[in-house]
């Protein structure tokens, strides 16, 4: 009886094993949702859509629920779930992978070239045309989720572009004028070794970790005059002279101003709250930094500036972000248009309906939240006159300080990621930047030539 | 011996070997339902959450996924981790840490162990103390010492430098220094479970042998090369194992300290295999190298136990 045991185990094994590995088979490839049918948009269905806020803001999410119910009153054929899911970069894939991806969920502007390039979002061109929604957003801003071929893969919901976060109160401390922030890179220059010799912060910084060294040497490479890859995504263009000039931006106030700080390994967080707290007096970085400086991390409201990023002759224009509001790519035709009228509801009623806009002022005002921080508008400049007027008495932000920001962001072109592998690019010259302000000796051009095989190597794979 | 261990129904089946054919009926009599019964929730158990997960490792290995669209690729995702340039880095950087943290991190609980054996009335407490570093959460005292490490004036190491007149050092920023000291944190964080485990088994050790060796006039070194180490040897052969497996799998601190740098000087294995899958969103690549990983490991245990098969005790 034990020898029968002892071969039956293995067996018993086997055959769980084979059960398993049926079930993973199933799961593999899917139909392609988009062809078919034409939609039929009275039919029931049942969308499930994330982002929505946590308990620890409850008016927030009071009017969330809100918005589900008006929703749903208005669609009767429609059943939306709202969860709370967010985007986490940890998290998604197997978001993806269990099935549980909601419907509609937010993804970062950073993030939408290389999920359209997995295939990891639906295309929602066919369902989106017709909609007031496209009609009425900034064209600028739509060409982040649109790809080569014209085909559209979100909505965006809010944007920003990259500027140059200052500091007003180190300004004031070392004599410089808040309102008259640097416009040139050698004026940041000397503003930042002017702060750096007249307070106890350091007067230029930047992130150098997780990717983000290499996300703000692109920002800042477009500013110098270059792209870091061919529009087609084929050929890497990163070892060019206007990244080398930023590098040797970086070298001059590391090594000869010393107006850097000594930390040079430096991610998001840890830059943005030395930022908060006083200890930097300006860094590139997203003009939307505004509510997650303020509101999450307390900086005087008073202290936070941002100005244009600043552009060389040859500059070409700068790096945008926000949010954009994506289908899960297994959804069907029915449940994208579904999707499209819950984002449409959700994120541009307050453009066309003043009620609704008063109504979620007020509620961000209750949690003490920002209304009206600086960005860039994702509708077209007439109706977002419109809404900032019906808004006007809660707007909460100082927008007077941000005068010459709001005054240009439509001026400076916004000039999208690199089409293909932008993570990994970024990932790249992470290192790289590192080089520059940890070794005084690091060979610029060296390092560049390095990173650029490295990259063609990974773009001549696919 | 052999006789002690065995069970008498086991020695009886031996002596007379009846050949008979298994019956279902039989085998439920005897009670093997129950067995099954009790033994399928951990089947069930380790099925789902240990060997499933590996037998999907080892398929998404061989694809190429989306999680919508599947394509199996064959061996070309491991191709690609043998291809890329960061691999040979990623390698010597984890071996350079494995080593210096096995050549500081073995012996230091050793001899804290002895010591802490050695107090009479104090030796709770010193065991407490030693033991106090493990309960702190790793990403809060790998947080703590990120601060500890801060490369100006003000960082905790520096102004203990400074009062000697040395210093700053740039610590982390610094690729020579980068592996050290993480190797310095990750000891710390970890060496009260090896102290505790040392000093239960030094605890075990009959201390006739100790008597017998004061007789013979042993110095206290003595006492503790020919006593001590030989009655701990198989607690130290596995200790160093699994230590090496631990370090080997090193993650947390490289992650939350440097993110991999400065220019890569602290990407491990693990953080070379995070950011395949979570950065680049490439499962098949970032489960080949774990696969790789792994098999490089077992062959490790392997060699291992080979070459020390005969100090083990058992």
């Amino acid at each position: 009886m034990r020898r029968t045991t002892r071969r039956a185990a293995p067996l018993a094994l086997l055959g769980v094993a084979a059960v398993f590995l049926s079930a993973c088979s199933g799961g593999g490839s899917g139909d392609d949702p988009t062809d078919g049918a034409p939609v039929d948009t009275d039919a029931p269905v049942t969308i499930s859509v994330g982002g929505m806020p946590t308990t620890e803001n409850p008016e927030q999410r009071a009017d969330f629920e809100r918005q589900v119910e008006d929703f749903s009153a208005e669609h009767d054929n429609i059943t939306v779930e709202a969860e709370e899911t967010q985007w986490e970069a940890d998290t998604f894939q197997a978001l993806l992978a269990g099935g549980t991806m909601p419907t509609v969920m937010q993804v970062p502007f950073t993030e939408i070239g290389a999920l359209i390039e997995r295939g990891q979002v639906a295309d929602v061109t066919d369902q989106i045309t017709g909609s007031t929604v496209l009609e009425q957003l900034n064209p600028t801003v739509m060409d982040v989720v649109t790809d080569a071929d014209g085909r559209i893969y979100g909505v965006p919901i809010a944007a920003y572009t990259m500027g140059l976060l200052y500091n007003r109160a180190l300004f004031e401390q070392a004599g410089l004028d808040p309102d008259a922030p640097p416009q040139t890179w050698d004026e940041v220059r000397s503003a930042a070794q002017t702060i750096d010799e007249a307070t106890d912060a350091q007067g230029f910084g930047t992130m150098t970790l997780d990717n983000t060294g290499g996300w703000i040497l692109s920002t800042m490479s477009y500013a110098f005059g270059s792209t870091m890859q061919s529009d087609d995504g084929t050929t890497a263009t990163l070892d060019n002279p206007a990244t080398t000039e930023v590098l040797e931006f970086y070298r001059s106030l590391r090594w000869e101003d010393n107006s850097m700080g000594s930390n040079f390994l430096l991610n998001y967080d840890d830059a943005v709250n030395a930022f908060a707290a006083g200890q930097m007096g300006m860094f590139v970085q997203g003009a939307d930094n505004y509510s997650n400086m303020v509101v999450n991390r307390g900086m005087d409201p008073q202290d936070f500036g941002v100005a244009p990023l600043p552009q060389t002759d040859d500059g070409l224009g700068t790096l945008g972000g926000g949010t954009i509001s994506i289908i899960n790519p297994t959804a069907t035709p029915e449940e994208i248009a579904a999707g499209l009228e819950w984002i449409e509801f959700k994120s541009f009623l307050q453009y066309t309906d003043e009620e609704v806009a008063v109504a979620n002022a007020e509620a961000r005002i209750a949690d003490g939240l920002a209304v009206a921080a600086p960005g860039l508008p994702v509708v077209n400049e007439e109706v977002n006159e419109q809404y900032l007027g019906w808004i006007d008495s809660l707007i909460n932000v100082p927008r007077e300080n941000f005068e010459l920001y709001l005054s240009t962001v439509e001026e400076i072109p916004l000039i999208p990621e690199p089409a293909v592998k932008a993570q990994e690019l970024y990932a790249t010259l992470d290192p790289v930047v590192q080089a520059v302000l940890t070794r005084e000796d690091a060979d610029i051009p060296q390092l560049l030539g390095d990173a650029q095989n490295t990259i063609q190597a990974a773009l001549d794979v696919g | 011996m052999v006789a002690l261990d065995d069970p008498p129904t086991a020695a009886r089946t031996r002596a007379r070997p009846v050949r008979r054919r298994p019956s279902a009926v039989a085998w439920v009599r005897r009670g093997g339902l129950t067995t099954l019964v009790f033994f399928l929730p951990l089947l069930l158990t380790f099925a789902y959450f240990s060997w499933w997960p590996i037998l999907r490792s080892l398929v998404l290995s061989l694809q190429q996924t989306n999680f919508i669209v599947t394509e199996w690729v064959g061996l070309a995702n491991f191709e690609r981790v043998l291809a890329d340039p960061l691999l040979l880095t990623a390698v010597w950087n984890t071996t350079y840490f494995t080593l210096l943290a096995v050549a500081i991190g073995f012996p230091v609980p050793i001899l804290l162990a002895v010591l802490i054996a050695e107090m009479r009335r104090t030796r709770g407490f010193a065991s407490v103390l030693a033991y106090l570093p493990v309960i702190i959460p790793p990403v809060v005292s790998v947080l703590l010492w990120k601060t500890f490490y801060r490369p100006d004036e003000a960082g905790l190491f520096n102004t203990i430098l400074g009062w000697f007149g040395l210093g700053p050092l740039p610590w982390l920023n610094d690729p020579d220094l980068v592996i050290p000291a993480i190797v310095v944190q990750a000891t710390w964080a970890s060496f009260g479970t090896a102290v505790i485990i040392y000093l239960a088994t030094l605890m075990t050790i009959r201390t006739e042998l100790y008597e017998a060796a004061e007789i013979d006039g042993a110095s206290i070194l003595r006492r503790f090369w020919h006593v001590t180490l030989p009655q701990m040897r198989g607690i130290l052969l596995i200790m160093l194992l699994l230590q090496l497996i631990g370090t080997f799998q090193v993650f947390t601190e490289p992650y939350i300290m440097t993110g991999g740098g400065p220019e890569n000087r602290s990407m491990t294995l693990l953080l070379l295999i995070y950011r395949y899958a979570f950065v680049s969103g490439d499962y098949g690549r970032a489960t080949a190298l774990s696969l790789l990983l792994a098999l490089a490991l077992s062959l490790l245990s392997a060699i291992y136990l080979w070459a020390t098969r005969r100090w083990s005790t058992s």
